[in-house]
């Protein structure tokens, strides 16, 4: 097989889903967030956004954390040691692939 | 990939997105000024030449700006749009090490000059310039009206770096260098705490606390 083409078939395709992926890059830039933040950030609706975390925390890439503000629930996630592993591999093969 | 990188910068240009940052560093630049005009232009024997002043003045300005940009952040930006956590590294060490470093090249080559009589009051005043690129760099990329902010700045240091050295220095005690800083500090306090209250206004115009039960 090409190389380039092997590359492309390595992509992590938790990560490779342009939803997830936003997840991904907007929480590698941040040590944590809330859900909130996700939300506003990435224009989805709530039962989309819990379902792309959902998966990204299955995989072992986010952790969620629920909290409360004053008396407010509050979720905040971050990613994991294995999730800015993953996140960096994904991008070294997505620039090697391009 | 420019999409996934442009995606990276966006946690950076949240932590403005109020104009909170600005309005602190806007208020620490025209504390400075107040606090340099009242050294220069206070009597020699005034509190305001003495070291207890300068700590509680100094220590009321740090608490000021630590507790109440976060006072704002907590109240009205995280309800609104979300709490960040930035990273240390990004927050912390590296500022902390490029103000260390512009500031000691800085005041070594200010002492420099100085030592050897040269006019200091044009290469002070140009220090807007440097300002202006920093804020440029840091804020204007990613929103396009803060071009004006830069512009106004860089304008504004470089007619303070052509005004006549006496005129200059009658601001502060006949210190031309003294009085470049402060009309420099000045502007840009002013620049910033306008720009920073234009964000703020229009964050608040656009921007709704949601519903409790929707976070």
């Amino acid at each position: 097989m090409n190389p380039q083409i092997r590359t492309i078939a390595d992509l992590d395709r938790v990560i490779h889903e342009p939803g997830r992926l936003m997840l991904m890059a907007l929480l590698f830039a941040v040590e944590r967030s809330d859900f909130l933040y996700l939300q506003h950030e990435t224009g989805m609706n709530k039962g989309t956004l819990s379902s792309h975390l959902s998966r990204l925390e299955e995989a072992g890439y986010v952790e969620v954390e629920k909290t409360y503000r004053g008396k407010v629930p509050q979720t905040l996630l971050r990613l994991t040691p294995a999730g800015r592993k993953a996140f960096e591999e994904y991008r070294r093969n997505l620039r090697g692939a391009l | 990939m420019e999409q996934i990188e442009s995606l990276l910068n966006r946690p950076k240009a949240y932590c403005n997105i109020d104009g909170v940052g600005e309005l602190a560093i806007g208020f620490m630049c025209l504390a400075y000024s107040l606090l340099m005009w009242l050294q220069a232009n206070a009597p020699k024997d005034s509190i305001w030449h003495g070291m207890p002043a300068f700590i509680v003045y100094v220590g009321l300005m740090c608490l000021i700006l630590h507790y109440g940009p976060k006072a704002i952040k907590k109240h009205i930006t995280y309800p609104r749009t979300g709490f960040v956590e930035y990273r240390k590294c990004h927050t912390v060490c590296r500022p902390m090490i490029l103000g260390f470093v512009v500031s000691a090249a800085l005041s070594a080559g200010l002492m420099f000059g100085l030592r050897r009589h040269w006019n200091m009051t044009t290469p002070a005043s140009l220090i807007g310039l440097l300002l202006a690129a920093g804020y440029a760099y840091r804020i204007a990329r990613t929103v396009r009206w803060k071009w004006a902010v830069v512009s106004v700045v860089a304008l504004g240091s470089i007619v303070i770096a052509v005004l006549p050295a006496d005129v200059v220095g009658a601001l502060a005690d006949h210190s031309s260098v003294r009085g470049a800083f402060l009309l420099t500090f000045v502007l840009y306090g002013v620049a910033l705490l306008v720009s920073g209250g234009i964000s703020f206004w229009l964050y608040l115009r656009h921007t709704e606390a949601p519903a409790p039960e929707a976070q």
